[in-house]
C-alpha cells in the first residue's frame, strides 16, 4: 500500500501528533473550564478592588487622635456624622453632583450633532478631520489640556488679549465654576461620541429616508426615529460621563484653582493635607454610593437592557 | 378570508381621471463622475402598474430614488400629477415607498408602523387606529397590530411595509426591490400579493427590480433599462415578443444570436427551436440545421438541451423542449436536428 502512504504527507502526521499531544495536555472536557479560566484575571482584578473597598470601609469607621496621629481602636461613625453635618461636604458634593449632571446634559448634546456628522457623512475627507480632531486630545492628557486652558483663559491668557486689543478690560474667566464645568465638557466630548457613533452607526440610513418618504421632516425623523434608536448609546454615553465627571480631580483642582472643590478634591485633601484617612475613607465611600445609586437609577429608569446587553434585543 | 372593501374614494378618483401620473423628462443624473441616468423620458398613465427592469448598474435604482425625491436631477425635470416635483423634498411628496431591506422601524410594533405616516402627515388621531386595522387586514396581518416587527416573518415584514406605504393613500406607490431577498417560493407569493393590492387600491405604482419573471408577472408596463438609458418600454408581452434591441432580447428571456448578415444581428428563443433525431420529426420548420447535443438537463416540466451547432461557427444554441415525455430525451452526445420558422426570427439593426 506504497500509494495509500504517500496519499499521507508527512506534515500531515505531523499535525496528527500534535493533535495528540494537545489532547494528552488538555483533554477536550477540559474545555468547559476555557471561559472560566478567561474570566479569572478580570475577576482576580475586581475582587483585589473589593478587597480595597473593605479596608476603606474599615477605615471609615476610625476617627483620627489629632495628638497621636494614629487612628483609633475602636469603631465610630463619627466620620459619618462630620460628612453629613459639615456644610462643607454638602457644598462640595452638591457642587460635584450638580455640575457632573450639567457636564453630562451639555456633553450630550454636543457629541450627537458631531457623532452624527462623523457617521453619516458621504465624504471620507470630512470623517477623517473630524476622527482626528476626537483623538487629538486623547494623545494629550487631562492635566497639559487642563494647563492649556490656563494658558488661553488666563487673565494675561489670549482670550483677555483679544478682549483688550478692542478695548475691554481683562475679565476673570478662570477658577470659578463655570471654568470647571466647561473644561469637563471638553475633556468629556471624545469619549461621548466614542460612544455615540457605533449606537448611531446601528441605525440603518434606510429608516431616516423611509422617514422621509412617510412625510416626517428632519426634526420630526430626529425624535421619533433617530432619538429612540440612539438610546443605548445616550444611556451608555451619559453613564460614562457622568461617573467620569463625577469623580473627577484634575479640572476642578487646576481650572478652579482650590476654589471649586469636587468631592475627588475633597477626598485627596484629606488623605494627603490633613492626613485623616478615616474622613477620606468615609468621604470616598459616600462618593461610591452616589456614584452606584445614580447608574442604578439610570438602570431602572431606562432599563439594563437600553446597553443592548442580552439576548432580548436582535 | 373576506376580500376588504376599502373606500378609498380619493384614490379611484385620482385614477379615473387616466391623466398621466408620472412624467419624465429628459432627466440627467451625474454623480461622483458617474452618468447614472442618461437622457431618461416616459409617461406613466395613473392607476398603471410600471416595472422598471434592468442590471445591477443600470440606473433602474438611481431613477427611483430620482422619482422618491432622495437625489435631484443634474437635469431635467420630473412631474407628479402634473406638478414639477424636482425642488420638492421627500416629505412633501405624496409617495409611499417600500424599500429593499423594508425599512421597518424596529421600536415599534407592526400598527405604529402603520400610524407612522398618518401621524407624521398629522391626520385625525380618533380615525387613525381604525385606519391602520383596515390596512393590516387589506395585507392580510389583522390581528398582528402589536407585534413587534422582530416577531413577525420575513412576508409578514413584506406586508406590513406595504400597507404603512399605502396607508396614507398617496399618489404613487414605489417598489425599490423589495422582494430580491426572499425565498423563490415567498417572492412568487408577494408578486401576487403586490398585483392584487394594486388592481385594489387602483395605485399608480412603479417598481423596480432585476427579475424578468417578476417584471413579466405584476407589470402593465416594463421599462428595460441598460447603462443609464431606457432601451424600451412596452407591455410584458410586447417586449417579450418583439425586443426593441439585442440587449433586451438577451435580458429577457433565453436567447440563441446567430450569425450577423450585413451588421444585422440575428436571434431566436429557446422555446422556439423544435429538436428532433431526424429531420422527419421537423415537420412545419423551414430552418433547419445539424447538430451535437452537448448537454441535456432534465427540469421536469422540460428539458434544456446545449446544442453545437457546426453550421452556425460552432455556435451553443440553447433549445427548450416542453414535451419530453412524447419522444425519448436525447442523450448528450447524440446528433440532432434544429429547426425553427423563419417568421419566429428576431432580427436587429446594429
Amino acid at each position: 500500500m506504497r500509494a495509500a502512504k504517500s496519499a499521507y504527507p508527512l506534515t500531515w502526521r505531523i499535525m496528527d501528533a500534535l493533535e495528540a499531544f494537545a489532547a494528552f495536555v488538555w483533554p477536550a472536557r477540559f474545555g468547559r473550564a476555557i471561559p472560566w479560566l478567561m474570566l479569572a484575571p478580570a475577576l482576580l482584578l475586581v475582587g483585589l478592588l473589593v478587597l480595597g473597598l473593605w479596608l476603606i470601609g474599615d477605615a471609615s469607621l476610625r476617627t483620627l487622635d489629632t495628638s497621636t496621629f494614629l487612628m483609633s481602636e475602636t469603631y465610630t461613625l463619627a466620620n459619618y456624622r462630620r460628612a453629613f453635618t459639615e456644610s462643607l461636604f454638602a457644598v462640595v458634593a452638591w457642587r460635584s453632583l450638580a455640575g457632573s449632571l450639567m457636564v453630562t446634559a451639555a456633553t450630550l448634546i454636543l457629541a450627537f450633532p458631531y457623532a452624527y456628522v462623523m457617521v453619516r457623512t458621504s465624504s471620507p475627507v470630512i470623517r477623517k478631520l473630524l476622527l482626528i480632531a476626537l483623538f487629538l486630545p486623547f494623545f494629550i492628557g487631562q492635566v497639559v489640556r487642563a494647563y492649556g486652558w490656563l494658558i488661553i483663559l488666563g487673565n494675561q491668557g489670549m482670550v483677555n488679549e483679544a478682549l483688550s486689543l478692542v478695548g475691554i478690560a481683562p475679565i476673570r474667566l478662570l477658577y470659578n465654576y463655570w471654568a470647571v464645568l466647561f473644561g469637563l465638557v471638553q475633556y468629556m466630548l471624545p469619549f461621548a461620541v466614542l460612544m455615540l457613533a457605533p449606537a448611531l452607526t446601528a441605525i440603518p440610513e434606510e429608516l431616516e429616508a423611509a422617514a422621509g418618504s412617510l412625510g416626517a421632516d428632519w426634526l420630526r425623523t430626529f425624535r421619533h426615529v433617530v432619538l429612540p434608536l440612539a438610546r443605548p448609546g445616550l444611556v451608555g454615553a451619559g453613564l460614562v460621563v457622568l461617573t467620569l465627571s463625577l469623580t473627577d480631580f484634575a479640572m476642578p483642582a487646576i481650572l478652579g484653582g482650590g476654589s471649586q472643590d469636587f468631592i475627588a478634591n475633597a477626598i485627596y485633601d484629606q488623605f494627603f493635607r490633613t492626613s485623616d484617612q478615616g474622613l477620606g475613607s468615609t468621604l470616598a465611600l459616600l462618593l461610591v454610593a452616589t456614584g452606584s445609586l445614580l447608574v442604578g437609577l439610570v438602570f431602572t429608569l431606562f432599563g439594563a437592557g437600553t446597553l443592548a446587553m442580552g439576548r432580548a434585543r436582535q | 378570508m373576506m376580500p376588504v372593501v376599502l373606500n378609498g374614494s380619493s384614490i379611484k378618483a385620482k385614477s379615473e381621471e387616466a391623466g398621466v401620473a408620472v412624467s419624465v423628462k429628459a432627466v440627467n443624473m451625474v454623480y461622483d463622475g458617474v452618468h447614472a441616468v442618461r437622457s431618461a423620458s416616459f409617461d406613466l398613465e395613473a392607476g398603471k402598474f410600471l416595472t422598471i427592469l434592468g442590471p445591477s448598474g443600470s440606473g433602474k435604482t438611481t431613477l427611483l430614488r430620482l422619482i422618491a425625491g432622495f437625489q435631484r436631477p443634474t437635469s431635467g425635470e420630473i412631474f407628479i400629477n402634473g406638478a414639477a416635483v424636482s425642488a420638492v423634498p421627500p416629505h412633501r411628496r405624496s409617495i409611499g415607498m417600500v424599500f429593499q431591506k423594508l425599512a421597518l422601524f424596529p421600536h415599534m410594533t407592526a400598527a405604529e408602523n402603520v400610524a407612522f405616516p398618518l401621524k407624521m402627515r398629522r391626520s385625525d388621531a380618533r380615525d387613525i387606529p381604525a385606519r391602520v386595522e383596515r390596512y393590516l387586514d387589506m395585507v392580510r396581518l389583522g390581528g398582528y397590530g402589536a407585534r413587534r416587527v422582530h416577531e413577525l416573518s420575513g412576508g409578514q415584514q413584506q406586508r406590513v411595509a406595504i400597507a404603512r406605504a399605502l396607508v396614507f393613500e398617496p399618489d404613487l406607490l414605489l417598489l425599490d426591490e423589495p422582494l430580491a431577498a426572499l425565498d423563490r417560493k415567498l417572492r412568487e407569493e408577494m408578486q401576487l400579493e403586490f398585483r392584487r393590492i394594486q388592481r385594489e387600491l387602483g395605485v399608480t405604482t412603479i417598481n423596480v427590480t432585476h427579475d424578468q419573471r417578476e417584471a413579466l408577472v405584476v407589470s402593465d408596463e416594463i421599462i428595460v433599462m441598460d447603462g443609464g438609458e431606457i432601451q424600451q418600454k412596452a407591455r410584458p408581452a410586447e417586449t417579450y415578443r418583439s425586443p426593441s434591441n439585442a440587449f433586451v432580447a438577451n435580458f429577457i428571456g433565453v436567447t440563441n444570436f446567430l450569425d450577423a448578415q450585413g451588421g444585422e444581428r440575428r436571434a431566436i428563443r429557446a422555446e422556439k427551436i423544435r429538436i428532433a433525431a431526424t429531420r422527419d420529426g421537423l415537420a412545419g420548420t423551414d430552418m433547419i440545421v445539424e447538430g451535437l447535443v452537448v448537454d441535456a438537463i432534465f427540469e421536469g416540466e422540460r428539458v434544456v438541451y446545449e446544442v453545437r451547432v457546426a453550421s452556425l461557427g460552432d455556435a451553443l444554441l440553447r433549445v427548450f423542449d416542453h414535451d419530453p415525455s412524447a419522444h425519448s430525451q436525447l442523450e448528450a452526445g447524440s446528433a440532432v436536428c434544429l429547426g425553427w420558422a423563419a417568421s419566429d426570427v428576431l432580427e436587429f439593426k446594429p
